[in-house]
């Protein structure tokens, strides 16, 4: 069960990086953001704490529903045209993030992780999300998708946090996901000021300070 | 104590630039607070000192030597930075660039902005710092972007988007930090106390690869090259009362590099994370050498001079020896006061000539001679220019790399100061001798602009030839570094 939602998180990614409109590229991250839920209430249940199910709870609150509603109503406030801005066309980013894919395992396997208790597969799948929304902000050049770039790396730290050491100390978890929500705010008000003045969210054009 | 005082002020204030009337007293009151801040900081040294570690809530608060040095630095810059403010601010509002209300949220943004730095060096949890240091950045993205204009938006949108990805990598491997922990055997916790006592049985490999992480990520809000490219950008268009970020931003993140590289020294060894910060080091000296070689904006050439000294104290911290960190310490005060000085002179005279590039300001010397002679002062203090501090510790750090028998980071070093010493002192000896614009007013400087810069310029001149006296305190907080 638990490797079926592994791997249903790692393909919300894939899905992602491959979509060319922004409301899929926004469901994606809906779609990953609840498997991330699904895992994190696994491990509560498993684990009979009530501070997991508190930050379960968050999850599915802040970053299946709140997070992505936000994201529709910017989008649909600065009357978003559908394009993305793909640097880079479907078929080589997929390749690429299979490529990153491959080197988390690596890097996975190098790292000695057999002390944790939960399946292998769920380190290589936390770094690949995280290089995968690394690449998802390089490869994207609107100032939208940049935003849903630094929320995918957000929750494959989330899935590595949780994996290898059940969690880290509750406070902390509160602490980052307040800084998390704030920073997303924070960046869809400049994504509103960005398009007042310039009338496009394209980066690749915000060329004048040079040197 | 002292260290409740020093961060209830901050958020006192925060508090009362919301509700406050008048913008004039209010300015005078937050440079009165801050002033208490700067007693406090001192104070709460002198504690650290005779009590070794100094512990509040619960052990959540937990400053030692080195936290006590960052607070003082951080306060010196704040209070400078809080006295000029009212003239600026001030002015702004009469001159209608910004209205009332935006004033107040300039305070606001300024008290957030300092609570949230001097939060960063009094935390014991590494959490923690991580996210106050986030904090940080978000809110010095509206510092930034204050004037709503397209480059302004352009910097603040760079520097936030930059630095959290940066920041994100730093998570990930102050978790990679947790993980190490928790195998070791010990408790599992994320304070650094609890880490420190149990580095020597921590698993090698882990720490390596998490090390990497932490330094791309903290490196890249300390504007280390090649992560620095926000820098520049964020600079040339923050408000400029906010010396803040040119002057302390940056060394909170070494703050946050040295308290992981203390934990990955008594494990791995001295060798790995020496070499991680020469490399980065030499990289940004290389880098804002090139880059100041051939720069126009003014703004521009100080944030490339930031690179290339927070290369300087990379290369020192490098080095390992007792004389290259105590001159790496020592650079970060002098840096912090000399750069926000020259930094604060510059925003006069840009704001004065309402022009950022070089070739159009001459004679300021002429046009506005207070602070054209404070300038003069930064700038052979910034270049290190004997008497001054920035010359002592740079002269630390260069011959603790000969004494160790690096003679290539201390040719690369000799060789990058001179050239950039030789391109400051022709870009400001034009700006600052020629003859000036012939319709161009006697610019009135207000008097707490010159206060802020006569309090920046005591330590200036002073603290270079007064390192005797404090020699014993440096080194005693390097003792408490690395000898746990």
């Amino acid at each position: 069960m638990q490797i079926m939602i592994l791997f249903g998180m790692l393909a919300s990614t894939y899905l992602m990086v491959i979509a060319r409109r922004m409301p899929a590229l926004i469901r994606g991250f809906r779609y990953q953001s609840a498997f991330l839920f699904l895992l994190t209430a696994m491990l509560a249940f498993r684990e009979g704490h009530k501070d997991l199910y508190i930050v379960a709870g968050l999850i599915l609150i802040l970053k299946v529903l709140m997070i992505p509603h936000l994201l529709i109503m910017v989008a649909k406030r600065i009357n978003l045209d559908e394009n993305l801005g793909l640097f880079i066309n479907s078929q080589l980013s997929l390749i690429i993030a299979l490529v990153l894919t491959y080197c988390s395992w690596l890097l996975s396997v190098k790292l000695d992780f057999s002390y944790v208790h939960s399946l292998p597969a769920a380190i290589t799948v936390a770094f690949s999300v995280v290089f995968i929304g690394a690449y998802l902000m390089i490869s994207r050049v609107t100032a939208f998708t940049q935003v849903v770039g630094l929320l995918v790396m957000e929750n494959g730290i989330f899935l590595l946090a949780s994996s290898i050491s059940d969690g880290m100390p509750f406070f902390v978890e509160i602490a980052i996901f307040f800084d998390v929500f704030v920073s997303v705010v924070i960046m869809g008000l400049f994504v509103y000021r960005i398009n007042n003045l310039f009338t496009h969210i394209d980066v690749s054009k915000l060329s004048r300070l040079r040197g | 104590m002292y260290i409740t005082i020093i961060l209830a002020i901050p958020a006192l204030l925060s508090l009362g630039s919301i509700g406050v009337r008048s913008r004039k007293t209010f300015g005078i009151v937050n440079a009165c607070g801050y002033l208490a801040v700067l007693a406090s900081s001192v104070m709460l040294f002198k504690e650290t000192i005779s009590s070794g570690c100094i512990k509040a809530c619960n052990g959540f608060i937990c400053i030692d030597g080195l936290g006590a040095f960052f607070i003082f630095v951080i306060s010196v810059v704040a209070f400078a930075a809080a006295l000029y403010s009212i003239g600026y601010i001030n002015k702004d509002v009469s001159a209608g660039v910004i209205s009332e209300r935006k004033a107040r949220m300039y305070y606001l943004l300024f008290n957030l902005f300092c609570l949230s730095m001097i939060v960063v060096p009094s935390l014991n949890s590494l959490g923690m710092l991580w996210v106050a240091i986030e904090m940080t950045t978000l809110i010095s993205a509206f510092l930034v972007g204050f004037y709503n204009t397209k480059k302004s938006v352009e910097a603040a949108w760079k520097y936030i988007i930059i630095c959290s990805v940066g920041i994100i990598f730093a998570l990930l491997g102050t978790i990679l930090f947790y993980y190490a922990l928790s195998i070791s055997g010990a408790a599992k916790s994320l304070n650094w106390s609890d880490m420190i006592s149990a580095a020597g049985r921590m698993d090698r490999n882990i720490l390596k690869v998490a090390f990497i992480f932490i330094i791309v990520g903290y490196g890249t809000k300390a504007g280390l090259a090649p992560m620095h490219t926000w820098l520049p950008d964020a600079y040339s268009q923050a408000v400029s009362p906010s010396a803040l970020l040119s002057g302390v931003l940056l060394k909170i993140s070494i703050y946050a590099i040295l308290r992981f590289g203390i934990i990955v020294v008594k494990c791995v060894g001295f060798q790995y994370f020496g070499n991680l910060m020469i490399l980065l080091g030499v990289i940004s000296l290389v880098i804002s050498c090139g880059f100041i070689l051939v720069q126009k904006d003014l703004k521009r050439l100080l944030a490339y001079s930031s690179i290339e000294h927070i290369g300087i104290i990379a290369i020192g911290f490098g080095l390992g020896t007792t004389l290259g960190m105590a001159g790496a310490l020592f650079h970060i005060f002098n840096h912090a006061v000399a750069k926000s000085s020259i930094f604060l002179g510059s925003s006069n005279v840009v704001r004065n000539y309402d022009k950022h590039n070089m070739n159009d300001i001459r004679g300021v010397i002429e046009v506005m001679p207070f602070t054209g002679i404070m300038i003069l002062l930064g700038v052979f203090a910034l270049t290190g220019f004997p008497p001054f501090s920035i010359f002592v510790s740079e002269i630390m750090i260069v011959i603790a790399a000969f004494l160790k028998g690096s003679y290539f980071v201390a040719g690369i070093l000799l060789i990058t100061l001179s050239i950039i010493f030789g391109s400051f002192i022709y870009y400001f000896g034009k700006m600052l001798f020629d003859k000036g614009p012939k319709d161009m007013q006697k610019y009135g400087e207000p008097v707490s602009g010159k206060l802020a810069l006569l309090f920046l310029s005591v330590p200036l001149c002073a603290s270079g030839v007064l390192l005797p006296i404090f020699k014993k305190d440096l080194i005693w907080i390097l003792q408490g570094l690395f000898q746990r």
